[in-house]
């Protein structure tokens, strides 16, 4: 490669590289008064639950999620009853009030007397039983979510707390869908009052007998949710709605007619049926990935349901910082400082200027690694995928040792410089290869059968795994060989020295 | 035969004792996984009040509820400022916001921390807040909770056997690339390291998060395939060398320990070192305990590449070399034909 050439390439990587870095870690404000606000991808990509900081050019917060407290019907807390009871004016009313209720666990919570308790507080067995279902049901419903952190909780026995990441993107559709209880029903009528059972349920049967499952998939950028009927079912739906789209051949009318999804006694879900429904129903609409992911979940669920399940109501909403603290995104951005200049002061003191060969890989692997994780929806930064990523660095950093230790070996017998660093990578090859199949497939395997949050660690791993391959035995060599081109003395760049040969 | 294939009895005597502890105990008493906190105790003192909360009111609550809590003997876990928000109730409102007159301090206990104190510290800082000037509207309303979290165990066995598949696939490439030996010692090292590792956290007791076990179980097999490559890589060569490929399998380990050992602690000493100032960066979180947790999986691994399994390997080495010769001395009817 020529001088000039070599200069130029040299001059647009570190461009390029710059403007990399830049974008990857720079938040501000600009415009007058600061109106707009340029937020890096560090600041744009998702944290988990357990990391979170206030930072980026407003010094929001970042991390953590929201927890909200479900309360089953009978039950309140003990801030509603006592707004509620010093709302009473009248003496007679507060009276009632009172006797209408028992305070549970010394006041904690109420509950209502023949729905939940007996006149002594005692609590009713078929209650209990009731609640202990409905916990189950909420904690399936919240382990379908498959999101890293989010937790189902009992509080106070009779209370269900439910945690969700601030990461999801719709965290408050989930935790606001995810309370309502009871049987799905799905009705078919010109209006939500007019409409009537589209299975007309027989005695001894349940929903399950005409609705298989409901599920959510995406296909061409839309996110829909696809309700499977039985046999019997697809029969009932294409009877019930033979009526859609007909015209009325009196006035030459034509009727909008609904099919309405309810859970219980809530309708979910609308659609305007323009034909008979002969087959599985493909609803889609404005849903995302999380919206379509949740109301199936909830339809699916409530095909189990039953019309005496308790009913709950979502209430106490709060933000809880994150797990590890409330400054562990800052400490981890630190520890990542600490190790790079570790990392890069062990180069330059053995390698010298050789050493920005490194510096310019492991910083575009950097960029693309923050680049990949906050532009693949699912990836998100979390300590696991943070050891993945110190993991796959360590790879290239070692890769990178490696062909520059084989490169000097091959120098010090006497080869010249580009023979030596042809050599050296040469004989480096298959075992920088093999290495990295190695980790990617072990990597990929993991994240196609675990859950989050290993399952999010392992892409990281694999991903990064092959930038490092990428970068030791492509970029690595690049730049290596544009600062060749550039230095007046070859040997001197890698601090290569030839074998000493004492004359007899 | 060299010093540390001699001592394999031993290696493998430490691994099984460690191992076979650690079955038991996980088998009784499974992973300490207290930093979770499945099941523990709150005090939430909530501040409600359509103005502001000055700071002066917000630090009469925080010191209130502390000398409550010391006049009752309990200390907390933990405490945390919490910000009231939207509660879910909007079918329309698709994502929360802070109410703004909602301020919550809660304290978090240890499970077995008494109920009764707890409601006594309650009384205590309910009494304290009445005694103080606050705003006239303002309300404080202190509650004791306790809660119980579900276990979500899918997640884990899933990581599981993900981690055995990845395993296992990936010494079959190694199999193909340095030869059924390798990877039968391979995959033995990985999965000895991974249980060397799970059962460290079972004897010891040291307290771990409920998916952290998994993520060291990933980390100690990934290390281990990548050290014991790194011998591989060497046991190759030394078997296309002519001048080398006659060495006993002791000698031809041994050799391949000597040239290799300088590059497999460097690797293991630099992950520890990473892993290690990571921990020490993440000290004032819970993030170090996740972390120097990991140090676990990576110095198994090194002991496992430095001592285990080179002795191991020396056997399942002898071993194949003898079937080898066997085949050369007396070929099969099939590759006499093929000679002919």
């Amino acid at each position: 490669m020529g001088k000039k050439k070599s200069a130029f390439l040299l001059a647009l990587y570190t461009l390029l590289i710059a403007l990399l870095c830049f974008i990857c870690v720079a938040s501000f404000n600009y415009g007058e008064n600061g109106m707009y606000t340029f937020s890096s991808i560090l600041d744009l990509t998702k944290k988990d639950a357990d990391l979170g900081a206030e930072y980026g050019a407003n010094a929001t917060y970042n991390g953590g999620g929201y927890s909200a407290v479900y309360y089953p019907e009978g039950v309140i807390s003990a801030e509603t009853y006592e707004n509620e009871l010093a709302g009473i004016a009248d003496e007679a009313e507060r009276a009632k009030y009172e006797a209408k209720y028992r305070a549970y666990q010394g006041g904690t919570l109420y509950l209502e007397v023949e729905t939940a308790c007996d006149e002594e507080g005692a609590v009713l067995e078929s209650f209990a039983s009731a609640f202990a279902s409905a916990k189950e049901m909420f904690a399936a419903r919240v382990a379908r979510l498959n999101v890293d952190g989010a937790r189902v909780s009992v509080r106070d026995d009779y209370t269900v707390e439910v945690f969700l990441p601030a990461m999801m993107e719709n965290e408050y559709y989930a935790l606001s869908r995810l309370v309502f209880t009871g049987e799905l029903s799905i009705r078919y009528g010109t209006s939500e009052d007019a409409a009537t059972d589209a299975f007309s349920i027989k005695r001894g049967e349940t929903v399950a007998d005409y609705v298989k499952s409901v599920s959510s998939a995406a296909g061409g950028g839309t996110h829909y949710l696809a309700v499977h009927f039985t046999d019997a079912g697809r029969e009932a739906i294409a009877k019930a709605t033979a009526s859609a789209g007909s015209t009325d051949s009196e006035s030459g009318t034509s009727t909008t007619n609904y099919l309405y999804f309810y859970v219980g006694d809530t309708a979910i879900l609308s659609l305007t049926i323009g034909e008979p429904v002969a087959d599985d129903l493909y609803i889609s609409g404005s849903y995302t990935g999380e919206t379509a992911n949740v109301t199936a979940i909830l339809l699916d669920s409530a095909i189990q349901g039953g019309t005496n399940d308790l009913s709950f109501t979502a209430g106490d909403a709060l933000q809880i910082p994150a797990g590890y603290g409330e400054n562990a995104l800052m400490w981890l951005y630190i520890s990542y400082g600490v190790v790079f200049v570790a990392m890069m002061a062990f180069f330059f003191v053995r390698y010298r200027a050789l050493a920005f060969a490194q510096l310019y890989t492991y910083l575009l692997f950097t960029a693309c690694t923050l680049l990949c994780v906050w532009a693949i929806p699912f990836l998100y930064l979390s300590v696991e995928t943070y050891v993945a990523f110190l993991f796959t660095s360590l790879m290239l950093s070692a890769g990178n040792a490696m062909t520059f230790e084989a490169a000097r070996k091959e120098y010090a017998l006497g080869k010249t410089y580009a023979s030596s660093v042809k050599t050296g990578y040469k004989k480096c090859l298959w075992k920088l290869i093999d290495l990295h199949i190695v980790v990617v497939v072990f990597a990929f395997l993991v994240y196609a059968i675990a859950l989050p949050g290993i399952q999010t660690a392992a892409f990281v791993m694999g991903l990064t795994a092959v930038f490092s391959g990428l970068g030791v035995l492509l970029f690595n060599r690049f730049t290596w060989a544009m600062m060749a081109a550039l230095s007046k003395k070859s040997g001197k760049l890698g601090n290569f020295k030839r074998e000493e040969i004492e004359d007899e | 035969m060299n010093k540390r294939s001699k001592l394999f009895a031993v290696w493998l005597a430490v691994s099984a004792a460690v191992i076979i502890a650690g079955i038991v105990l996980f088998a009784l008493l499974g992973f300490n996984t207290s930093p979770d906190r499945m099941a523990g105790k709150t005090v939430d003192i909530r501040y409600n009040i359509v103005v502001e909360l000055s700071d002066a009111h917000k630090e009469t609550l925080r010191s209130a509820s502390e000398n409550a809590f010391a006049a009752n003997g309990v200390s907390y876990e933990e405490a945390l400022t919490l910000e009231g928000q939207a509660d879910p109730t909007s079918n329309t409102q698709t994502s929360f916001y802070p109410t703004g007159n909602d301020f919550t301090l809660r304290y978090v206990f240890e499970e077995s921390v008494s109920a009764e104190a707890l409601q006594a510290a309650a009384d205590d800082i309910r009494t304290a807040v009445a005694e103080a000037q606050f705003e006239s509207g303002a309300e404080v309303s202190v509650s004791v909770h306790t809660l119980a979290a579900e276990r979500f165990s899918e997640p884990l066995w899933r990581a599981a056997v993900g981690i055995a598949v990845g395993v296992v696939v990936a010494l079959v490439y190694t199999g193909i690339r340095f030869g059924i030996g390798c990877a039968l010692t391979g995959l033995t090292a990985a999965v000895h390291d991974v249980l060397l590792t799970l059962a460290f956290f079972a004897v010891t007791r040291v307290p771990v998060y409920a998916f952290a076990p998994w993520l060291y179980a990933a980390i100690a097999a990934a290390a281990s395939l990548c050290l014991w490559l790194v011998r591989c890589m060497k046991l190759r060569e030394q078997a296309k060398d002519p001048a080398l490929s006659a060495l006993s399998a002791g000698e031809a380990v041994g050799e391949t320990c000597r040239t290799t050992d300088k590059a497999v602690l460097a690797l293991a000493g630099a992950a520890l070192g990473i892993l290690a100032v990571c921990a020490a960066c993440l000290f004032a979180g819970g993030g170090a305990i996740v972390l120097a947790g990991a140090l676990v999986p990576v110095a198994a691994a090194a002991y496992s590449a430095m001592l285990f399994a080179p002795a191991l390997h020396t056997r399942v080495k002898a071993g194949f070399d003898k079937v080898n010769a066997k085949r050369t001395r007396h070929p099969s009817a099939k590759a006499r034909k093929r000679g002919e």
